[in-house]
């Protein structure tokens, strides 16, 4: 019924915030602080790369203020819960529900409309074509031809694997994550390299906004983010803590989400096939605390 | 070789933890620094190691005046702590551990080849052996402390400082770390050595100071003073007291256990077997070294977890399947080892704390009461002489004695039928010990059967009517308590070489 081959396109594409959110959901939580702005931090990033891709007419230069977008309000989250001393899980749900409104506001001051930003002529990220692997039949057209943040998030995982177990910083990362007293009582700056890692994940926040906005379309809508950013934070936490698990968990999520897509053509009420990707987490969820529970049994 | 001078310490909050501190310590000695909970040690070492700043008065090394403000500084300076609640990752590796900020690099990453490879010259220039790959958390106590030992002398150390470091350990691996400190000091090493055990004091030091409520209150070499002037500086008036091990009011017992086995991949857990019967009015004592199931026999005896086999019994009838609220309610009463991760809450107030569970008493209507909550925790800070700044500190502001003395009003005071004591006085000063003691005593004499797990072995061996002991999850030897019973008669059975069931 279904055609998985031809769904392995969608499934890249669906998943591919997912990965990019969740290696940033991932590197926080190492060090010890869950980034639940990160659905914000992607809601700014996709706003910046439109309207800066426009105003300039470059698409890179759209992309870095994307990154920069998530990074000013992972800046933020960081006054917010280290200089202010604010609760971690209050100050992210405000900069969320700050995000939204905040980019909703923007995208109404510059094109008069609070729904979409059509009115922007605002550009999309360039799609590559892997040589040689390009030319492999059947698979080629799989694997080549996804946009450039595609395989961007897929060659950080290896990358933000290495950063968090090799080096020092990582090193620094896992401790702090663990143990703050014990980290600090051995000469680790506790509060630097939370904060680090923050910043790192607004950067991924950013990129994976950017892919929202830039990667298939060009253009922003309102809430255009719709809870990618809390998907993220499942798949972190379904990652059991490692990179090459996270983005296993993101890209499970996204094949859920894509055979959802897919299946509507088929007569399945489509009400049912939305529950579809938020019963995976739950069932998923419910996995891991079984196997857990059984390792912990003996 | 280090020098205090008018060193004093006040917290914002107005406690006054050391005042007009001075006293030297001479290079390659071992120097001890005896003094009841909250009389100042910590708070001393806490200053050398950077970890606070005195509010006034200095400290000089080889005549330089020193003022380290973090750890890093105080390693710059030669100063290593290991810390009584090691600083140690359980996720991380023995090396990551002993290297964490410090680690080698080869560009942008750790030289694992490298770090390695200094973990293993480090262990063999201080005879300390550990597997420098070992993952912390799988390891016992005591190899988690020769890592903490060689993480602080991982750094060019000439002052190492040690928090009361045979807290967590067992007797032979105390003779062993006695051992070990000896060959440090004859190698240069100064050790400053925090301790409220004057046997270990008088077997290592050459040097004490004591303190008592933040100021000096003897300093003299250990061949000039003798126990009983040291436990005087210590304590002030108050002397140690004799004890009577409490006799059984019954033939019947209260609790008996038959063929009780838990299978757990944690040794700590483990449990194969176990009989035991406690009579109303007598403290079993339990003996063993860390690890041997004492952990899994709490568990199963509170209701935390099921046994895979056998069966549990109050007065004859089996309780098989009830919960700790069950049992409570039957008469249960613990006294967990951690006092802060399962005894009390850091977090929450002296009265939350001590009145936990028995808050249904202090009802209105569907609210507290907490001005008559107040009051009875004001009587049981003076009853059981609890230094605290007042009902509404957090138990974490209180020292690790204090604390235990809240956490111990709130069991001993629910009635117990049946009380068990989780190792009551580790790390606590000799005053607080000795009290605790004393009620533990007391509810026996009372009639409720107690069950009491301790590493120390001079506390077992006052307290217990009788002494059972583990072995690898096993009882090897079962054994009255009358005078012939020593440490040493205990030592074999407790390290496996005999077995007397």
């Amino acid at each position: 019924m279904i055609d998985l081959l031809g769904l392995v396109p969608a499934i890249l594409r669906v998943s591919t915030p997912l990965i990019l959110a969740g290696l940033g959901v991932h590197v926080s939580s190492r060090a010890g602080v869950l980034n639940i702005g990160i659905e914000g931090m992607m809601l700014a990033g996709a706003l910046a790369g439109v309207v800066i891709s426009a105003l300039t007419q470059n698409a890179w230069l759209g992309l870095v203020a994307a990154l920069l977008a998530g990074a000013v309000l992972a800046a933020l989250l960081s006054v917010a819960i280290h200089l202010l001393r604010a609760d971690l899980v209050l100050s992210g749900i405000a900069l969320n529900m700050a995000a939204l409104a905040g980019t909703t506001l923007a995208l109404f001051a510059l094109t008069g409309d609070k729904g979409i930003s059509s009115s922007l002529p605002s550009l999309t990220l360039p799609m590559v074509r892997l040589p040689l692997i390009d030319d492999i039949p059947i698979l080629g057209p799989l694997l080549s031809g996804h946009n450039v943040l595609t395989y961007a998030g897929l060659l950080a995982v290896p990358l933000v694997a290495i950063l968090v177990n090799r080096t020092p910083l990582g090193l620094a990362m896992r401790a702090v994550g663990e143990n703050p007293e014990a980290a600090a009582a051995t000469g680790v700056p506790v509060l630097r390299v939370q904060v680090t890692a923050l910043l790192i994940s607004g950067l991924f926040a950013g990129a994976a906004g950017a892919f929202l906005s830039m990667g298939y379309v060009s253009w922003f809508s309102q809430n255009m983010t719709a809870g990618r950013g809390f998907i993220a934070l499942a798949a972190d936490v379904m990652g059991f803590g490692y990179a090459w698990g996270t983005m296993a968990a993101a890209l499970l999520l996204g094949t859920t989400e894509a055979i959802t897509l897919s299946l509507q053509g088929f007569g399945v009420p489509s009400e049912l096939l939305q529950a579809i990707p938020y019963l995976v987490p739950v069932l998923a969820m419910v996995i891991h605390a079984r196997r857990r529970k059984r390792r912990e049994a003996h | 070789m280090i020098r205090f001078e008018h060193v004093s310490k006040t917290y914002p909050n107005g406690t006054v933890a050391l005042s007009d501190v001075g006293f030297s310590v001479a290079a390659g000695t071992i120097h001890a620094i005896c003094g009841e909970n909250g009389a100042g040690k910590s708070t001393l070492m806490k200053i050398l190691s950077g970890l606070e700043l005195p509010s006034a008065g200095s400290i000089s090394i080889n005549g330089e005046p020193v003022r380290p403000d973090s750890p890093r500084a105080a390693a710059a300076l030669g100063i290593g702590m290991v810390h009584q609640h090691f600083s140690l990752i359980g996720s991380l590796t023995v090396t990551e551990n002993i290297l964490l900020g410090q680690e080698p690099r080869r560009g942008p990453f750790v030289d694992r080849a490298k770090a390695r490879a200094r973990v293993l010259d480090l262990a063999a220039r201080y005879s300390l052996d550990v597997d420098p790959d070992a993952k912390l958390a799988t390891l016992s106590v005591a190899a988690q402390q020769k890592v903490e030992i060689l993480k602080a002398l991982s750094r060019d150390t000439r002052i190492l400082i040690l928090d009361e470091p045979t807290a967590v350990l067992s007797p032979p691996e105390t003779e062993e770390l006695f051992r070990r400190l000896v060959a440090l000091r004859e190698s240069g090493l100064t050790i400053l050595f925090i301790s409220h055990k004057l046997k270990e004091v008088r077997a290592l030091a050459q040097q004490v100071t004591t303190l008592r409520a933040g100021r000096v209150s003897g300093d003299a070499p250990m061949s000039a003073i003798s126990d009983d002037e040291i436990a005087r500086l210590v304590m002030g008036e108050a002397g140690t007291s004799a004890i009577v091990r409490p006799e059984p009011q019954s033939a019947e017992a209260r609790i008996t256990v038959r063929g009780l086995t838990l299978r757990a991949r944690d040794a700590n857990d483990r449990l194969d077997a176990i009989d035991l019967a406690i009579r109303p009015g007598e403290i079993l004592g339990i003996a063993g070294v860390d690890g041997s199931g004492q952990r899994g026999l709490v568990k199963v005896l509170t209701g935390a977890c099921q046994p895979d086999a056998g069966m549990i019994a109050w007065d004859g009838k089996s309780v098989a399947g009830a919960n700790t609220g069950a049992l409570r309610r039957r008469g249960l009463a613990h006294l967990p080892a951690d006092r802060f991760r399962d005894g009390g809450s850091r977090r929450l107030t002296l009265t939350e704390n001590a009145l936990a569970g028995a808050h249904r008493n202090y009802r209105f209507g569907p609210l507290l009461k907490p001005r008559a909550m107040i009051e009875t925790t004001r009587g049981i800070i003076d009853r059981f002489a609890v230094r605290c700044p007042g009902p509404l500190a957090p138990l974490g502001a209180l020292s690790g004695g204090n604390a235990q003395k809240i956490i111990a009003a709130r069991e001993f005071g629910s009635n117990p039928r049946f009380l068990i004591v989780d190792q009551p006085t580790r790390g606590i000063d000799v005053a607080a010990a000795n009290f605790i003691q004393d009620q533990i005593v007391a509810l026996a004499r009372s009639g409720c059967a107690v069950l009491l797990l301790s590493a120390d072995l001079d506390e077992l061996l006052r307290l217990s009517t009788r002494i059972v002991v583990l072995y690898a999850g096993r009882i090897v030897a079962s054994l009255p308590n009358d005078p012939e019973l020593t440490p040493a008669r205990l030592g074999p059975f407790m390290l496996g070489l005999e077995v007397a069931a």
